[in-house]
């Protein structure tokens, strides 16, 4: 590929997709498999995990609930089950000792079992003993229902301590207390089972009681009561300390939905204004039970899954055993307490999950990374496989030129070939003179415009740094010549003519020391170059030995001639002015002219084929430079020099400008083109000529010893040069712009447009066409 | 540019252009141009001429058979690797070619612009070079219409000359063209083949040439039936 290309047509598309699929598409669809493989096992992992905590959970709740019903059971056995013992120790013992066994028994019961509170027994005739803990510690109250002889009843209370002595007695006004119309009594009515009162508060320490009775016949015939208070604020207090998970708790209602034990009973209570008929389960405090009460009411018993504020719960309601009329355990318990675990297990594989996915995404990285840079190792094997071929290919083409070692044949080929494999935009060749004094060039070879030149001499004085690096013998390269202070003169001297910035510099070395030297300018390829560059330094190093030898040899010879001084030939027979004005003598120097007009006739190479025709032609040729002779003069032009197959035809060459110059050089270019075709028309010949005028400064002047000739440069020669070589048709005369706008009031033009021209910028070209 | 020196610059391989799209004849066409040749090819329609050079551009579908250029075939390639192939290709057309609204110098250096990296103020240099050395006296800078058709046709030979292109495919500017632009054409024909281009010069008829004859590789005439080899005498 030629390196100003854009696009490489020779690189196939498909080799990019296969590059684009091997490098990014595989990688990528590998680490997203990986990413969905462990996704996949993680959400395996996670639902087996949570059916797994599931299950466990619901055996959880439901040990926990056997748990709690078997405590309540427990603690509410001694009041049902005390209420069977009492009544059968009562029934069958005589009337005047019952109320000795029922002390005894309350008594009993009252130390041991901490949640009874009082002990009740009525019977039919109104008679009412209570047994029950007074406010003080330790002392058990023992009170009697006494009608006194005014009629008036009073309790009558004894208290006695743990030893069972009496430590006072006192009696209180019972008003008209009767217990036969206590809801205690009359609940049991016709019932010989346990039968329970709704909760209610003991006013006296506010403790949430409850009563157990039973109805049985005393062996006198006379009905009683025994009943059995027991306080639910222990139960309460129970399920208060009961751990359900971390943070689960349990309540017990009853099929009315009110509270019966709980956590924070005495609040609720205190807020339901000690109503046990207004506490029920209010969703306000106690949302999740609520829920889970709902979800019982609908679904019946069993696990529940509830949401309440973004939170699941578990709840779970049962019945709780015998005695408890009814009561039903709700237990709620947050998911998280029973699954957190199983959630743990998932974050950490999530975790796993990122760490191999990082770790997927480092090795698809280092996969991409590796194979980037084993393409580009491919290539640079490629670049130094091509370089290897091109710089076999250009040796090869090095060998084969004739007479590569001799000094006396031109080796172009060295600097062509050095030009090409270093991709450098010129290659140079250079060669110390005078030990080292000064470096001529042998050759200079610019790829760019295909051309050889040489001979260019540089002196030490002007170059010292520069020929010092060469003479270190050590090759070195700067990417800006410029600015290096051993290349900067060489710069400015050499490279800047073809605005070249890199230098590589190769000294060349002989038997006894550097030589000489190889410069590469703009040197694209040389970070490829192997051992061209080298081993064509090597090459040069034989040729400048060998010449440096021959050089040797001739030197005596030419030391032995005389150096005889040019000799002065005197005034030539002539010289190439066709014609000269008398002026021209007087022109010694050069000189600036404001205002020439310069003429330039240019004829088409002759074909001829014979002595005779070319005998024709040079008669013909005689005629016409005779025709200019005479029309020079006839406009008092300043000098036609013939040069070749030119002519140049100038007026107006004096130091102040001449107005009528220009026009003179217009009639002769007319008079000239009607010469010429009438000329070549007789001889039978197309018009083999084109004519360019311009208009403007130029310098010039006589140059040279004796004889001196008289030379014009600058831009209107070639402005006029370049008319005549570019006019559209043979036998017309070009003219410049400047031409056109001196003449335009005077001459008729044709215009032939607008063009650019480097150096010179944007011009309109004409064809003069006649006189008006 | 490169020389390429793999094989055949350009090949036809009994290559069957498609009638309804180019009007060629559709039978096959075989030949072979080395780097450096020139080969001629008589075509009495100009327009069968200028759909040749486009058989050879990989501009006409083909129906069977195949087009290599520098050993890649037209139609494997990929648009952008088909465009920039084609910018290695230097052509001179009958058909109008340069558009209006582009200034000539700008239509000139277009290719050059958009194929390769090559500095604007370098492609100007080369293109006015080549303008002298074709007889204009600089780069045009007017519109097509504006500047009269022999240097138009000098302009068409600056185009397909510049940026040293692989394969000329030039369609007889000398025919139309001033006389004087055979010099300087038969030079850039030369110069072109000694740096390993192939030219494919399409003329009407014998007497264009015949001034270049011992620098003619083959000559070959398009005719109904083909592709027909001529011999030189």
């Amino acid at each position: 590929m030629s390196s100003e290309e854009i696009i490489d047509p020779t690189v196939q598309h498909d080799a990019s997709i296969q590059r684009v699929l091997l490098h990014m598409v595989l990688p990528f669809v590998l680490i997203i498999m990986t990413v969905v493989a462990i996704a996949w096992v993680g959400i395996s992992s996670y639902r087996t995990t949570s059916e797994g905590v599931s299950v466990l959970t619901r055996e959880l709740m439901e040990a926990t609930q056997h748990y709690i019903g078997q405590e309540v059971g427990d603690y509410i056995a001694p009041s049902a089950a005390g209420n069977l013992i009492a009544a059968g120790m009562i029934e069958h013992a005589p009337p005047q000792v019952s109320d000795k066994v029922f002390y005894s028994y309350g008594s009993i019961m009252l130390q041991k079992i901490p949640q009874l509170q009082s002990f009740y027994l009525a019977d039919d005739q109104g008679n009412f003993t209570l047994i029950t803990r007074s406010p003080d510690k330790d002392v058990q109250d023992h009170v009697r229902l006494v009608t006194q002889p005014g009629g008036a009843k009073v309790l009558h209370h004894v208290l006695f301590n743990t030893a069972g002595q009496q430590v006072r007695q006192y009696d209180a006004p019972a008003g008209d207390y009767d217990p036969r119309v206590r809801p205690w009594y009359k609940n049991t009515a016709g019932k010989d089972t346990i039968q329970w009162t709704q909760p209610y508060l003991f006013p006296t320490d506010k403790q949430f009681v409850m009563t157990s009775s039973l109805r049985f016949r005393r062996d006198d015939g006379h009905e009683m009561v025994f009943a059995t208070n027991i306080s639910l604020n222990e139960l309460s207090a129970f399920l208060d300390k009961i751990k359900i998970g971390k943070s689960g708790s349990a309540m017990i209602v009853d099929g009315e939905g009110r509270v019966i034990a709980g956590r924070n009973l005495t609040q609720h209570a205190e807020a339901a204004g000690w109503d046990p008929d207004k506490m029920v389960l209010d969703p306000k405090i106690y949302p999740v039970f609520a829920l889970g009460y709902d979800h019982y009411r609908v679904r019946g018993f069993g696990p529940k899954h509830v949401e309440w504020d973004s939170r699941s719960y578990i709840t779970m309601a049962s019945a709780l055993p015998r005695y408890s009329q009814g009561w039903i355990l709700l237990i709620a318990a947050p998911e998280n307490d029973f699954g957190s675990f199983a959630h743990q297990s998932s974050r950490q594989s999530l975790q796993f999950a990122g760490i191999v996915t990082v770790f997927s995404l480092l090795l698809g990285g280092l996969y991409i990374r590796q194979l980037r840079r084993t393409e580009a190792g491919n290539r640079r094997l490629a670049v130094q496989q091509s370089q290897v071929a091109q710089e076999s290919g250009a040796l090869q083409q090095v060998a084969v030129a004739p007479h590569l070692f001799d000094p006396a044949a031109d080796a172009l080929v060295l600097t062509e070939q050095l030009a090409q494999v270093a991709g450098a935009r010129r290659a140079s060749l250079w060669r110390f003179l005078h030990d080292g004094a000064a470096m001529v060039c042998d050759d200079t070879y610019d790829r760019t415009q295909n051309t050889h030149s040489g001979g260019f001499e540089m002196g030490r004085e002007e170059l010292g740094k520069f020929f010092d690096a060469i003479e270190e013998g050590s090759s070195f390269s700067v990417s800006n010549a410029a600015t290096d202070e051993r290349t900067t003169r060489f710069e400015r001297l050499v490279m800047r003519e073809v605005s070249t910035r890199a230098l590589a510099v190769y000294p060349v070395h002989g038997p006894h020391g550097t030589l000489g030297m190889l410069a590469l300018e703009d040197p694209v390829m040389l970070p490829h170059l192997l051992y061209f560059v080298e081993l064509m330094a090597s090459i040069a190093g034989t040729r400048f030995a060998a010449q440096d030898a021959l050089e040797a040899q001739q030197k005596p010879a030419t030391d032995s001639k005389t150096s005889a001084p040019v000799a002065v030939t005197g005034t030539p027979l002539s010289d190439n002015l066709l014609m000269r004005a008398d002026e021209m003598a007087e022109v010694t120097g050069a000189s600036i002219y404001p205002s020439v007009a310069v003429l330039v006739v240019s004829f088409s190479d002759p074909v001829v084929e014979g002595n005779k025709e070319t005998t024709a032609l040079i008669a013909l040729i005689n005629q016409l430079a005779t025709q200019v002779q005479s029309v020079a003069q006839e406009e008092h032009l300043f000098a036609v020099e013939v040069a070749g197959h030119r002519m140049i035809c100038m007026a107006g060459c004096t130091t102040e400008p001449d107005p009528t110059a220009l026009v003179r050089l217009a009639n002769a270019a007319l008079k000239m083109r009607e010469t010429f075709m009438g000329a070549l028309a007789a001889a039978d010949l197309e018009p083999v000529f084109t004519m360019g005028m311009d208009f403007g400064p130029a310098f010039g002047g006589a140059v040279g010893q004796t004889p001196t000739v008289f030379n014009l440069w600058g831009q209107t020669v070639s402005l006029a040069e370049l008319m005549a070589e570019s006019a559209i048709d043979p036998g017309t005369i070009q003219v410049t712009e400047r031409v056109y706008a001196s003449l335009r009031d005077r001459y008729l033009f044709r215009s032939r447009g607008s063009f650019f021209v480097p150096h010179l910028g944007l011009g309109r070209a004409y064809t003069l066409a006649a006189r008006r | 540019m490169d020389m390429y020196a793999s094989g055949p610059l350009l090949e036809l391989n009994k290559a069957i252009p498609s009638f309804d799209e180019s009007g060629l004849p559709p039978v096959p066409f075989s030949m072979k141009l080395m780097p450096g040749d020139c080969m001629v090819v008589e075509a009495r329609d100009i327009g069968h001429a200028t759909m040749f050079a486009d058989l050879c551009c990989g501009l006409v579908p083909l129906e069977d058979g195949s087009v290599r250029f520098m050993g890649l075939d037209w139609a494997d390639l990929g648009d952008r690797e088909l465009n920039a192939l084609r910018g290695r290709i230097g052509r001179v057309t009958h058909r109008a070619s340069w558009p209006e609204f582009v200034p000539v110098h700008l239509a000139i250096v277009l290719q050059q612009l958009h194929h390769t990296t090559r500095p604007i103020d370098v492609l100007v240099h080369d293109a006015a070079r080549l303008a002298e050395r074709f007889g204009l006296p600089g780069l045009p800078t007017q519109n097509p219409s504006f500047l009269p058709e022999e240097d138009l046709l000098r302009a068409s030979c600056v185009r397909a000359f510049l940026g040293r292109p692989h394969l000329l495919l030039l369609e007889d500017p000398l025919e139309s063209g001033p006389a004087e632009l055979s010099n300087s054409f038969l030079a850039a024909i030369t110069e072109a083949r000694d740096r390993g281009a192939g030219v494919i010069w399409l003329v009407r008829n014998n007497a264009v040439w015949q001034e270049y004859r011992q620098g003619v590789t083959a000559t070959w005439r398009l005719a109904d039936d083909g592709l027909v080899a001529v011999r030189m005498g």
